[in-house]
């Protein structure tokens, strides 16, 4: 399958979608329509999940800004990877700058409806939040 | 007939296992909805809040630079002292009482100190020459609201926008005698009338290099006089009418 590569713009995040095992989701992301905008990568994934098994994946999660469709988003993605998790182990990095409350917020959310996931918190290093 | 009950059974309770399981997911669902939404709620506070404090800090900032530049041809006029907080005042009661929305006022008001500011340009030698000015140093002198207008006219901003048309117009006057474009009545925009007034009430109270104080009456009298000619007649009635007004101004930033 093919890698999917999405460049970022004001609106969304640049998206990295390697079917070697890693993803990336990093920057802004508010869509006037989230669900239309992350439909491919939903798609992605499902194909990823059924062709690739076996397979340790690794998911860096940087986002600096969300609107509240995304972080729907962000739990249906979620269930994907919990649904698979077992035959496609997956190991979460959520990158959070330490200013920005917000996102460890939406980390911490995920982290409690996720048991099950590997979901680690990472602190950026770079003064990189200009959210 | 049993073995169809059984079977009826067996559907029902097969139906009855993904109604709860499905009933688990709604549920989950529907939790997962209001934590969404209530963070939600939280993040588009904190955007509002900060979207209103950058508003003020923004109309701050505007306001106080625009007074220190004002300040600064304050004092390359050495005209020390509250002169431009008084003429800020004195505009501000005039829009008001002349019937401009609360807004312009205010805009007048922040705007006003910047009416000279042109005369950061114009050499020592004649700004704070004692005596009279010669012809060709009055033509100098008089470039100071074409500078303050080339300086201010490019800014989008509204404050500095209602700043330019003071400082070009305010030494227009009500006949068309004045400079620099011998403006007559309305084609005198209404801030540049005000402040007109505002500033030369003001300047016939203080002490310049070139003359002392004038007394009240003799102000009065000259303005008076000068109704409909330098100054619009609404403006020196609303000036008159409201007199006291004027004189507390005066007497808080002496």
């Amino acid at each position: 399958m093919d890698k999917l590569y999405i460049k970022e713009t004001q609106y969304t995040p640049e998206i990295i979608l390697d079917p070697k095992g890693y993803i990336s989701i990093k920057g802004k992301s508010y869509p006037e329509n989230s669900f239309e905008f992350y439909t491919p990568i939903i798609q992605w994934f499902e194909n990823y999940f059924l062709t690739q098994t076996n397979q340790k994946t690794t998911v860096d999660m940087q986002i600096i800004y969300f609107n509240s469709s995304s972080s729907k988003v962000f739990f249906d993605l979620f269930d994907m990877f919990e649904e698979y998790n077992a035959i496609t182990p997956i190991e979460i990095n959520w990158i959070y700058d330490k200013e920005n409350e917000n996102v460890i917020e939406a980390g911490e959310d995920l982290k409690e409806d996720f048991p099950n996931l590997t979901i680690r918190f990472k602190p950026t290093t770079e003064d990189s939040y200009n959210g | 007939m049993d073995r169809y009950e059984n079977k009826l059974i067996h559907k029902i309770e097969h139906l009855k296992e993904e109604f709860d399981e499905t009933t688990q997911k709604l549920i989950k669902e529907l939790k997962r909805q209001d934590k969404i939404m209530a963070r939600s709620d939280k993040r588009q506070k904190q955007e509002y809040d900060e979207l209103v404090r950058l508003k003020v800090e923004l109309e701050e900032t505007q306001k106080e630079i625009v007074f220190i530049v004002g300040t600064i041809g304050e004092y390359r006029t050495k005209e020390l002292g509250n002169h431009v907080k008084r003429v800020a005042s004195y505009s501000y009661l005039l829009a008001k009482y002349y019937g401009l929305s609360p807004k312009e006022c205010e805009l007048l008001k922040y705007a006003s100190p910047m009416h000279d500011i042109g005369k950061v340009a114009i050499a020592d030698s004649i700004l704070n020459k004692p005596g009279k000015l010669t012809n060709q140093e009055r033509a100098m002198m008089q470039t100071h609201t074409q500078i303050g207008y080339q300086l201010l006219k490019n800014s989008e901003r509204k404050l500095l926008q209602v700043a330019s048309i003071i400082a070009y117009q305010h030494h227009e006057k009500y006949d068309g005698t004045g400079y620099p474009q011998g403006l007559k009545q309305e084609k005198i925009h209404i801030y540049g009338r005000i402040t007109a007034l505002a500033d030369v009430f003001d300047a016939l109270g203080s002490d310049r290099v070139y003359k002392k104080a004038w007394d009240d009456e003799k102000i009065f009298e000259l303005i008076k006089e000068e109704r409909g000619k330098h100054f619009d007649p609404v403006l020196v009635d609303i000036f008159f009418e409201h007199l006291d007004e004027f004189l507390e101004i005066r007497d808080k930033y002496r």
